[in-house]
């Protein structure tokens, strides 16, 4: 369960928003600028207990954004709390644990080095750019979630979709 | 070479450092720069900065820590501690010779004994953790999330250029993120929202937003109209019965 002090809960809010968008709209995403990325939830998934008795759900390997267990755990009202997330810009590709409490890049892969890079000290550049990049990326998916979530009329409105789909 | 992958940590630097290409930046990295404790004949530990270039922390060049968009150094933590086994077999035999249990003194005192003796031969253990600083974004990027990394980097990132970090959590970058005036004050006060079983969404108790259910009788008459919108879909325990039965 996240300390709402903190504002925890809205990072696991915009996990399982992620979730519901790529379930319902597709996964692509255009940020502005000229940034379109595609998002995917990957092989691992961890649910936020309801209060601090309640075992942590964990799943992994197969698809477990398909499986029963997830289904029922969002029936039962449950933020996630982790994902495993793929995002793809073009030829580039990079996986990361998302922790939506923290909102942190956990087991981050970069994309494979660009075979132009002649020099080590170019490879480091552009694995460093990378890194760089996806947390820009992770905060403008964020700052998407926020333009709907602090909307006045977000519960008679997006909460109330979104609801409907975490009952189906 | 820089690291393909890894967990790491992201601030927001508050106050303003010197221009990385500037000998300023150089010269704070250097009053802070790693010292050994190799020689050390005490359980003690050091924190300081390096490069990838010079693990020994010894110089600060340029070509080292300058990856176009960002500045890449290091963090290195020694840290020299008697080997407990080795305490515990010198224990043991003291015991041993004594023909009886060591008193607390006793102990004591042996524990600083083999410290003398035997710490300047222990080799520190180290760890090198990767810093990227981003002056464009002014933010900062820690390899590194165990809560005693981050406490001692904060530390060191203060001393050295008498700045703050302040950790990128949602709450940060949400204050950050360009929403509007009205959205950031709202943002004070948001609460979670609470997705019931078969009930529409809620918030908790906050001004200008709907109130728990349990606390209220409208919210409690909603969630029963949600269900009843919903009560033609099978509960999902019947319906995974069904489905068992079918199977």
């Amino acid at each position: 369960m996240s300390d709402a002090s903190n504002h925890g809960f809205l990072g696991e809010e915009f996990l399982t928003w992620l979730w519901y968008r790529l379930e319902t709209e597709g996964g692509d995403f255009d940020l502005g600028g000229g940034t379109v990325i595609g998002v995917a939830m990957d092989d691992y998934l961890e649910f936020a207990p309801l209060d601090e008795d309640e075992t942590l759900q964990t799943m992994r390997k197969g698809m477990p954004t398909r499986s029963p267990e997830a289904r029922t755990a969002l029936r039962s009202g449950h933020r996630l709390k982790k994902a495993k997330l793929i995002v793809a810009q073009g030829e580039r590709e990079w996986t990361f644990v998302l922790d939506g409490t923290e909102l942190e890049l956990r087991s981050v892969k970069l994309p494979q080095d660009d075979e132009s890079c002649e020099s080590q000290a170019e490879r480091d550049r552009e694995r460093a750019a990378h890194f760089i990049e996806i947390h820009s990326i992770v905060r403008r998916l964020y700052a998407r979630f926020l333009e709907i979530r602090l909307r006045p009329d977000y519960l008679g409105t997006a909460a109330e979709k979104q609801a409907a789909w975490m009952q189906a | 070479m820089f690291r393909r992958s890894g967990s790491f940590a992201a601030y927001y630097v508050e106050g303003k450092l010197p221009d990385p290409t500037s000998p300023a930046f150089a010269e704070s990295l250097e009053k802070l720069r790693f010292r050994t404790i190799e020689n050390a004949a005490s359980e003690e530990s050091s924190v300081g900065w390096v490069t990838a270039g010079d693990p020994t922390g010894d110089s600060f060049e340029q070509e080292d820590i300058d990856l176009d968009r960002a500045i890449w150094l290091r963090v290195r933590f020694d840290k020299k501690k008697l080997p407990t086994i080795w305490l515990s077999i010198h224990r043991t035999e003291a015991e041993r010779s004594a023909g009886r249990k060591l008193s607390a003194r006793e102990r004591k005192d042996l524990k600083e004994d083999l410290q003398s003796k035997m710490l300047p031969r222990v080799l520190p253990s180290v760890a090198l953790v990767d810093v990227l600083y981003v002056p464009a974004e002014s933010m900062v990027y820690l390899f590194g999330t165990s809560k005693a990394v981050r406490e001692e980097f904060t530390k060191l990132f203060f001393q050295t250029f008498a700045a703050r970090l302040i950790l990128a959590d949602a709450y940060e970058i949400a204050c950050r993120s360009g929403i509007g005036r009205d959205a950031r004050n709202y943002l004070e006060e948001v609460a979670p929202v609470r997705w019931m079983r078969d009930e529409a969404p809620v918030f908790g108790a906050k001004p200008g937003v709907r109130p728990h259910a349990e606390d209220d009788a409208d919210a409690a008459a909603a969630a029963a109209a949600a269900h009843t919108q919903h009560e033609d879909t099978p509960d999902h325990d019947e319906r995974h019965e069904e489905e068992a039965e079918e199977a």
